[in-house]
């Protein structure tokens, strides 16, 4: 009962968007730090396979569970494995844009939006696990009162 | 997570260094002697980036090296230097103040975005540590 806190509706799926999309800040710092380095080929992971493997963990515990308790099976994607509790991501390197004198490919705007939307999926996903909590919160404050 | 702001830190660090680089090229336009009066002009620096660490595990960027481009000079015509040949020239460094300066503007437009990621993380760590609260 007690468990079901934390595995109760879009809880496991927040909490794995929110890890996804931490370590994917690293990728992304990655390449902005390297965006001078020669030969750099630039290192990502896609956040809509992940979110693609997401739903298709969603849609697995429903049939097991046919309901939205308990936790999501995320092992079997291909951009991220879980290891515990802690996710770790499958860096890949997509071969595309423009390619410099220096066989660098940097595109700094598309790096800076590729941030911003990472920043802010890892807001929304936060926000959302943050009401859930006080939500609980206040439930169990009306119990006790 | 904190390890991102490392990875921004490196990119920093490897952006001042080559910016400290452009200076000393750019300060050492004319210099040809060396600090014991000797004929020793200066040649052209670059600093080389390399990434950090693994594809898999990755850890920023650091400077491989400050390469020293030998005989970077150019003939100069200073004849009244100690230094001057038969003709009054003299071997100078060969730095193009326009080069160092395009590079200086690629170097502080790099600094800025990792200044970015830098204070993106930021918020995302104080976003994850409201979450306690």
């Amino acid at each position: 009962m007690i468990s079901d806190l934390s595995t109760a509706g879009a809880m496991p799926v927040l909490e794995k968007m929110f890890l996804f999309s931490g370590q994917r800040q690293r990728l992304i710092a990655q390449n902005i730090a390297n965006i001078d380095t020669p030969n750099y080929q630039g290192v990502d992971a896609d956040p809509r396979a992940f979110q693609r493997a997401l739903s298709d963990a969603v849609e697995r515990r429903h049939a097991k569970n046919g309901g939205v308790s308990g936790e999501l099976d995320l092992s079997s994607s291909s951009e991220v494995r879980m290891v515990g509790n802690r996710m770790e991501i499958i860096p890949t390197t997509p071969i595309e844009g423009v390619l410099f004198q220096d066989r660098n490919q940097r595109d700094l705007e598309q790096l800076m939006q590729d941030m911003v939307e990472n920043a802010s999926m890892f807001r929304v996903a936060g926000d959302l696990m943050r009401k859930n909590q006080s939500m609980i919160r206040s439930a169990i404050a009306q119990r006790v009162v | 997570m904190y390890g991102s702001l490392d990875i921004s830190t490196s990119g920093m660090i490897a952006q001042r260094t080559r910016m400290q680089v452009i200076a000393a090229n750019l300060a050492n336009m004319n210099t040809v002697q060396n600090t014991k009066g000797e004929y020793d002009p200066y040649l052209r620096r670059a600093a080389m980036l390399e990434p950090a660490g693994h594809p898999d595990a990755p850890q920023g960027v650091r400077v491989a090296a400050i390469d020293i481009q030998e005989g970077a000079l150019r003939k100069k015509l200073m004849p009244g230097s100690k230094f001057a040949d038969a003709e009054g020239y003299v071997m100078a460094p060969d730095i193009d103040p326009t080069t160092e300066w395009v590079n200086g503007l690629q170097a502080s437009r790099a600094y800025e975005a990792n200044v970015a990621a830098a204070e993106t993380m930021k918020s995302m760590v104080a976003q994850a540590l409201r979450l306690l609260a």
